[in-house]
Order: C-alpha cells, then structure tokens, then sequence
C-alpha cells in the first residue's frame, strides 16, 4: 500500500494538460483537410476525388465541408494538388442557439456535467474514442465530467453512429426523458451527416433530422481531444470559435 | 344487580337478538342486523371492559354449580378487562365491515349460516376471559372452536378451505385436550375454580409445575400461533371469509395469549426461571419462522397469517422475558416485559384487523390477493391504499405509528438481561434478541413488498387496473382503525400505565414506576425525580405540551441506577411533532423558495428506451423477496422440478419449464409425520375391515375366548 502510495506519486502526472496547455504528443489526430486556394482546374479534380462530398470547388479553390469528410486522405496522397492539411483537433463546433435556448449549458455545469452516450447505430470507432475519454491520460473527470447510465441525470445527450430507422425512437425518448436544460453533442461524421450511409434505406442522414444538435463533433471518428474541445464548448469552458491552436507538428510526417 | 351485570347482560342480549333476528328476518337485511347488533354490542363491551380496565370497576358472579365439578363463576380483573377490550376494538369495526362484505354472498350462500354463528362466537369471545372455573372455561374455549370452524368453513367453493377448516378444529381439539389436562394437574383433585386453583398451583412441586406450564402453553399455543403447533393457522386464515379474518386475528388469537399469561403467569406462581425461557425461546423462533415465510408469500391474505405468527412469537417472547425476570426477582425489569407484550398484543390486534380490512377490500374490488397480480392499487383505491400504508408501517414498527414503541421495548427488555445473574440465560436472551432484531428488519422487507408491490408501480392486471375504489363500510372502519395506529404509536406513556396495572398480578409492580416517570405532574419540583435530572431533560424539551396533556408527560423512560441514570429513554409524540416540522420546513422551502418559478415537466418512465413498457417487465413480488428466498433457502428447502425441452442436441433449447414448490417447515417436521403415521395405523385397522363375514364371526369368538381366558385367571 505505502509503495503504491509512493510510486504514484512518484510518477507524477501523465495525463494531458489538455486544455489547459496546447497538447505536444505526437499521434493524437488524425488531421482534416483545410480550405485551400487552388486554380480551378485542379480544384475540380482533387474536388472529385473526395468519395463524401465534403471538398467543394468554389471560385477560389475548394472549401471543405467537415460534417462529411471521413479521412481517407485521397485528397492529400497520390494527388498532384494536395489541400491543405488542418492537423490540430478543436473541430468542435458550438451552433447558434435560439433566443430561448443559449448555447452552452452557462456555469452552473461547468464543474459537473454528466453526459448520456447513446449508440445511434455506431461502427464502433466512435464509441472507442469516447471511451478513450475514461483512460488516464485523456481522464475527462478531471475536467469534471461524468458518464450516466440514464437520461434522468444527464444533462448532455452525446450520440454517435448514423442515425439508423430502429434508433430514432429510442434516441427521441431518450432525448425526451433528460431533464432540462439539456443539450445534444453529435459525434462523428455519421452522427453530423450520416457521411457515408445517407441518404439509404436505413438512414436518413444525421442526428440533426431528429433532434436539435447543439454542438457537432467532426471526424471519422474524431480524436478524444475533439470530442473533449466539443464537451468544453457546451460547458461553456471554452470560447465558441477555436483560437487557440493545438500545436502538431509532429503529424505533419503522416501526410505523404 | 350491578350496573356491569347489567351491561354485561345487554352484551349478551344484543348478541342473541342478533342471533334470533338473522334466523327471521329477510335475507336482505342479515347483513344490516350484523352491522348494527355487532357493533352495538362491540360498543357495550367497550363500556363495560373500559370501566373494568380504566376504573377498576369490579365484576364478580357465582352464576350456578355443576355438581362435583365446579361453581360457574364469571369475574372481571384488569387483565381480562384488557383483552375483553381489545376484542371489542376489533369487534366494533369488524361488524360493520362484515355488514358490508356480507353483500356479495348474498344469493350464493345462507347469510344465516354466517351471522347465527358470528353471534354466538361475540358471546362466547365475551364470555371466554370472564370465566373463572376451569369447567365453564373448557367448555367456552370448546364453543369458541366449533363456531370458529363454522365460519372459517364459511365459504366452501374450494376443497382446500373445507380441509383448512377441518385441520383448523383437529389441531384445536387437540390444544383443548392439553388444555384440560394442564388444569386437571394443576387444580390436582381441588376444587376447580381458578382462585383455589391459584392456591394449589403454589403448592405443586417443580416437575409439577412444568408439566402444567408445557400442556398449557402448548395447548393454549394452538390458538395462539406458536410453533410448532400453528400449521393450521395460514390455511384458516386463508379459507377464512374476510368479513371474519379480522376477528379471528384480532381476537381468538389474543385468546391464545391470554390462556398462557392466565395459566403460566398468574395461576403457576413465577418462580422458575425455565419456563420463561422456554416462552422466550419458542416465541423467538416462532416470530422469525413466522416473517420468513411472510416475507416470501405472494398471496397477501397467507402473508398477513404468516406475520400474524409473527407477531404472536414476539409477543410470547416479551411475556417469556417477563416472566423470566419476576421469577429472578427484577419485578420492575418483569413489568416491563409484560407491558411490552401486552402492547404488542394490543398493536397486533389494531393494526392487524386493519390490514384485513384493507386486503378484504383488494380482494372484494380486484377478485385477486396474488400480490404479482395486483400493482398501482393507489391509483384506483387511494383511502385503501393510505390505510394499508398506515397498517404496513405500524407493522414494520416505525415510528410514529404503533408497533413502533412495542417491537422496541421488547427487544430494549432483552438487552436488559444484562441484570440478570446466570450466564447461560444471558446467552439465550442475546440469540432471542439477536433474532427478534433480524425478525423487525424482514418485517419491514415484507411490508415495503407488500405495500410497493400491492398498491404502486404499474397495474399488472385489467382487473386491478380497473378497480373500484372501497365502498363507506370498508372505509370507515380502516378510517378508525388507523387513527387507532397512530394514537397508540403517540402516546405509549398514557397506555403503559394502564398494561402495568393489567399485568400487575403477575409482577406485584406496575410498569408505570419503572417506565413513565411523571414529568408533567407534581411540576414544578416533580416529586421523585431529582432536579438536576429534570433540568436535563427540560433543556431537551421533555416538558412541551404540558398544558395540553394530562398526566406523565411523554417521555418513556427507564431510570438505571446511579452509574446509569438512564437505561433507555425515547418520546414517539415528540419525534413525530419533529419529524412533522421538518417535513413541513422541508416542503415550504422547497415550494415557496427553490421551486417557485420553476415549471415541472412531467415526462413518461423510463425505462430504458423500450417501445412500449409492459407491466410484466416491471418488478414482482417474488423477485423483491427472491434474496430473502435464496438466503434461506436451507430452512425453505424448495422442490425445484426443471423441465427443459431440446430441438437438436443439447444445445438448442426450445423451452424450459421450472416448478418450484414449498413445503412449509412444520409441515415436513410436524405434520406429515402426524398424518403419515395416522394413516398408517388406519390402514392397519383397514386390512381388518374387509368385509368377509366369516372373518368377522371370528373376530367375535377369538373376543370372546379372551375374555372367557381373561375372566378365568384374573
């Protein structure tokens, strides 16, 4: 007892200063194409390339749509005109609340929030990266957030998968059971826009045909660190738009 | 004649005008006549068994002789004043809801075969703790047995009931044989009136005491519920009509109890130590045995029997401790085991009868007591539903209801045996505690099934989803009895001294000396107790409500001597005021303060997203109880029969099928031997009866050889 007492002390912190500092170690996103000012005829061919939609040829060069984009780098790799590559992770997006309806969830939560997960018809890639939020190093109680196993204590609905026919009913009910004020986090490109599976026989593109998202998580599967920048946001712990930067440079090597 | 002749007079009378009016009148008015007759004579026994038990009013008759038998004589002391009033408690509510529920047999069955009946039984319940002869007694107790089998018999659609009915009288009879025969060793030749068989009883020896002490207890222990005689008791119960389970747990119970504080407490002198022990350790076993299988009944009728055994034990335990301590000469510490017992007796009968009231109620509205049939009762039976919350919290003993101050005492009692000098008797008083604290923990399992399964959550039913709400018969009497809960649950300190002097012949000390001390009067110096002791608990408030209250003060209190000048002291009406404050601080910040602009959404169940919630995916009674059922599974020794069926090899199991049966206890101890060996030696004389008339000329010559042998060499 006495030397597991002193060996963890002894080892210190491990887990991410995350988001108190930028975030240093290497491996942590995968990265996400950026805007990039391209000439027109190379925007259209590396526009084509993109299997989701998610680049757009506009007059400048192409755009990048990040609800839909899944990663598959065939816009970066074995391409003469590769986009640019964003490699941080606070893709997280807070969306614009209503008059009634703030955007985040004010300071009252800020220290404790207890957030539902709900499998919407999930791969599993997304729920194997929430789930890294509970390891040591990502550790979200730090932060102050707890996972529950019932709607009655949640007070943020945290849904990945695309949204498929037999999980809209337990999703609404699900939703309709919180308590509130309540608020919903989208995971994942499949949860943001069903990427790849929509429009189909068993989905009809996204949670937000069904529920009213307030924060969208892009990313296929997105990083932990995503999702956490996404929990802070509806926390109200951090600024809505992303300006600080995570450093990454050390992804850089991954792209070619 | 007296003015208590007179009223006791006017109970029997009554009682045989509503014998007489019932067999003439209409068919539609018998059960008007049990309503208004019953509790018109319930009312004068209140009368004349109050006076007898508040004022003392003597009653005395020497009635006729019976020739080289006895006297008849009939007398009334505080002790059966005690149980005369408790009957008439249970009486007087008990007739109007037997009026009410009478209804529905109307058509089907003889109301006459129930109300001639009833009657008699109201006379003979009176009549039962008047007598003072052994003669008149064992022919009352006789009477009381054949009219209880009546009524138990009363409905007889199935066989089971008659057959319950039938054991009932067996094992009855049986008890009255021991019954007899104790008196006939106590009285000894004598006389057969209880005063000179008092004096006898000081004179037998020790083994005559015993054998009288163990017929009597296990005679009277029939009626009383005590192991290992009470296999009779949840099958009559059951059968039982429930215009007639109250009286029978309400008042013949009692009965039993009062034959074994009557005969082992007052007649024998207390001066063994052994047969207390024997009443304690029996009444212990009897109130564990009793919740165990309480607790895992789903029929609530075989559950209220099963507690009723229970509460039996625990009152029989108080008594055995009592007795106990007399025969070790703590009179005080004996007082207060009695009253303890007797409390319990009087909150058994209290809130039992009401917790009848309410299942007769379920039973009437829903057609079903099967507690996994039934579920949001409260919805459609909100006055049931209240009453029987109130009844099952007397009955788990929490305060302030009753049950509450008795279940604590008893078991405050047997922590006292730390007075008491032998060791052995100590360890026996600290298993019998040990097991009357596990018994007050089950009971509250039990009765938080009862009510949560019964009366909340969703209707497993159509029948219970579209009950009818109880009708005014059924209310009023719940209504009554469960003020009754609540005020003997209030004020144990204005009860205490009335069972103290109830059970002083037996300790030669009240229990109010030793329980109550007066705060209220002789203020401001209060008498006995010492100042600075007083000034202690006035800074805890024990003098609040002295204008209002007479008497003691509410305090219940036991005062040790100098090195612990308070053994146990508690006040259930000042909890209560307390716990009313805080409910009410607690509800007015809530609602006036936090919640005032708050809107509350009232949203579905949840339960786990499923499309559509079934009561049969809600919690059942059998599995609340299922821990309790797997723990002791070694007492209940279930006969698990599993049938699977395959498809292809083992592997693909198409459906399985699993009985489980349960064989009481006493049953597989008791009874089965009982009935195993009567037919066995019924089949012996069976073989002989084959009909062969040869045979049977030689059955008469081989008799008569015999005889002609036996006539020779004698």
């Amino acid at each position: 007892m006495s030397q597991w007492v002193t060996k963890g002390l002894a080892t210190g912190v491990k887990a991410t200063h995350y988001p108190r500092a930028a975030e240093t170690a290497p491996g942590t996103s995968p990265g996400m194409p950026a805007a990039t000012s391209l000439p027109a005829a190379r925007a259209q061919l590396v526009a084509a390339r993109c299997p989701t939609a998610a680049l757009r040829q506009v007059p400048s060069g192409v755009e990048v749509d990040r609800r839909r984009c899944v990663h598959c780098f065939r816009c970066v790799r074995e391409t003469e005109s590769p986009v640019d590559w964003d490699a941080g992770c606070q893709w997280a997006e807070l969306l614009a609340g209503s008059e009634r309806r703030g955007r985040s969830l004010g300071r009252a939560f800020s220290r404790s929030l207890h957030i539902l997960v709900v499998d919407a018809g999930d791969c599993g890639a997304c729920l194997s990266e929430v789930r890294q939020l509970n390891n040591p190093y990502y550790n979200m109680h730090r932060l102050g957030f707890f996972l529950t196993p019932t709607p009655r204590h949640a007070d943020v609905l945290l849904v990945v998968g695309a949204l498929t026919e037999h999980m809209r009913l337990p999703l609404r009910k699900a939703y309709e059971a919180m308590p509130a004020p309540k608020r919903v986090v989208a995971v994942g490109s499949c949860a943001l826009s069903a990427a790849i599976f929509s429009p189909s026989f068993i989905c009809a593109g996204g949670v937000g045909k069904l529920l009213p998202v307030d924060v969208e998580v892009p990313g296929n599967p997105p990083p932990p660190l995503a999702i956490l920048h996404g929990l802070l946001l509806v926390a109200g712990r951090k600024p809505p738009s992303g300006t600080d930067a995570v450093r990454a440079g050390a992804n850089q090597d991954r792209l070619r | 004649m007296t003015a208590m002749g007179r009223l006791l007079v006017l109970i029997l009378v009554l009682c045989g005008a509503g014998a007489a009016l019932s067999l003439f009148a209409g068919r539609r008015r018998r059960p008007a006549i049990v309503g208004w007759l019953g509790s018109a004579a319930a009312l004068a026994l209140l009368w004349f068994s109050g006076s007898g038990l508040f004022a003392g009013a003597p009653f005395h008759a020497t009635l006729w002789s019976i020739p080289s038998l006895a006297t008849v004589t009939l007398s009334l002391d505080r002790l059966s004043a005690l149980f005369l009033f408790v009957s008439g408690l249970v009486l007087l509510p008990g007739s109007i809801f037997a009026a009410g529920s009478l209804g529905r047999y109307v058509g089907r069955y003889s109301l006459r075969a129930f109300s001639v009946p009833y009657f008699a039984l109201f006379a003979t319940l009176v009549l039962i703790p008047l007598s003072a002869d052994a003669a008149s007694f064992l022919m009352l107790w006789e009477l009381m047995s054949v009219l209880t089998y009546l009524l138990v018999s009363y409905e007889d659609e199935t066989d089971g009931q008659r057959r319950s009915a039938y054991l009932m009288l067996a094992v009855g009879e049986a008890g009255t044989v021991l019954i007899a025969l104790g008196f006939i060793v106590l009285a000894n030749s004598g006389p057969l009136e209880f005063v000179a068989m008092k004096a006898a009883g000081a004179t037998l020896g020790a083994q005559g005491r015993w054998a009288v002490f163990l017929l009597a207890f296990l005679g009277f222990g029939v009626k009383a519920g005590l192991v290992p005689v009470n296999f009779w008791l949840p099958r009559a119960y059951t059968a039982a009509p429930a215009a007639f389970v109250p009286v029978l747990a309400g008042a013949t119970l009692n009965l039993g109890l009062y034959g074994i504080v009557r005969v082992a407490g007052e007649l024998l002198p207390a001066s063994m130590v052994g047969p207390g022990l024997v009443a304690l350790g029996v009444g212990s076993l009897t109130a564990l045995l009793g919740i165990l299988y309480a607790t895992t009944q789903s029929d609530l009728k075989m559950l209220l029997a099963h507690s009723s055994i229970e509460n039996a034990g625990i009152i029989t335990a108080g008594f055995g401790a009592g007795l106990v301590f007399v025969a070790s000469g703590h009179g005080s510490l004996g007082s207060i085991a009695l009253a303890a017992a007797l409390y319990q007796m009087v909150n058994h009968s209290v809130y039992k009868a009401l917790l009848f009231f309410t299942v007769g109620a379920v039973d009437s509205s829903v057609r079903t007591r099967n507690i996994d049939r039934l579920g949001g009762l409260i919805k459609v039976m909100p006055f049931t539903a209240l009453f029987f919350l109130v009844g099952a919290l007397s009955i788990a003993a929490l305060p302030p209801f009753a049950g509450f101050v008795s279940e604590w005492l008893t078991l405050q009692t047997l922590l006292l045996s730390a007075e008491l000098g032998s060791t052995g008797v100590k360890i026996v008083f600290a298993l019998c505690g040990a097991a009357l604290a596990l018994t007050a923990g089950l009971a509250v399992t039990c009765f938080v099934k009862a009510f949560a399964m019964g009366f909340l959550g969703m209707a497993r039913s159509e029948e219970a989803r579209h009950a009818r709400p109880a009708r005014i018969w059924a209310i009023v009497p719940m209504a009554g009895l469960a003020l009754l809960c609540l005020a003997l649950g209030l004020t144990p300190t204005y009860v205490i001294p009335v069972l103290g002097r109830a059970a002083a012949p037996i300790t030669r000390v009240g229990a109010a000396q030793a329980l109550v001390p007066p705060f209220f009067a002789a203020n401001p110096h209060h008498g006995e107790l010492p100042a600075a002791f007083v000034a202690e608990f006035h800074a805890l408030g024990a003098e609040v409500g002295e204008r209002l209250m007479p008497g003691r003060g509410l305090v219940v209190l036991h005062r040790g001597g100098k090195a612990n000048p308070v053994v146990f002291a508690m006040s259930t009406a000042y909890m209560a005021a307390v716990l009313a404050l805080m409910l009410l601080v607690a509800y007015v910040v809530f609602r006036l303060v936090i919640a005032r602009r708050r809107a509350v959404e009232r949203r579905a169940v949840w339960a786990g997203a499923i499309p559509r919630l079934l009561p049969e995916m809600t919690y059942t009674g059998t599995g609340f109880s299922n821990p309790v059922r797997v723990v002791f599974e070694a007492l209940f020794r279930p006969t698990i029969v599993e049938d699977t069926r395959e498809t292809v090899g083992l592997h693909f199991r198409a459906a399985i099928r699993r009985i489980r049966g349960e064989n009481h206890l006493l049953d597989r101890f008791v009874l089965d031997p009982i009935a195993d060996s009567a037919l066995w030696v019924s089949n012996g004389f069976g073989r002989l009866h084959h009909g062969v008339l040869n045979a049977y000329v030689l059955y008469g010559l081989v008799a008569l050889i015999v005889a002609l042998l036996v006539g020779r060499f004698s």
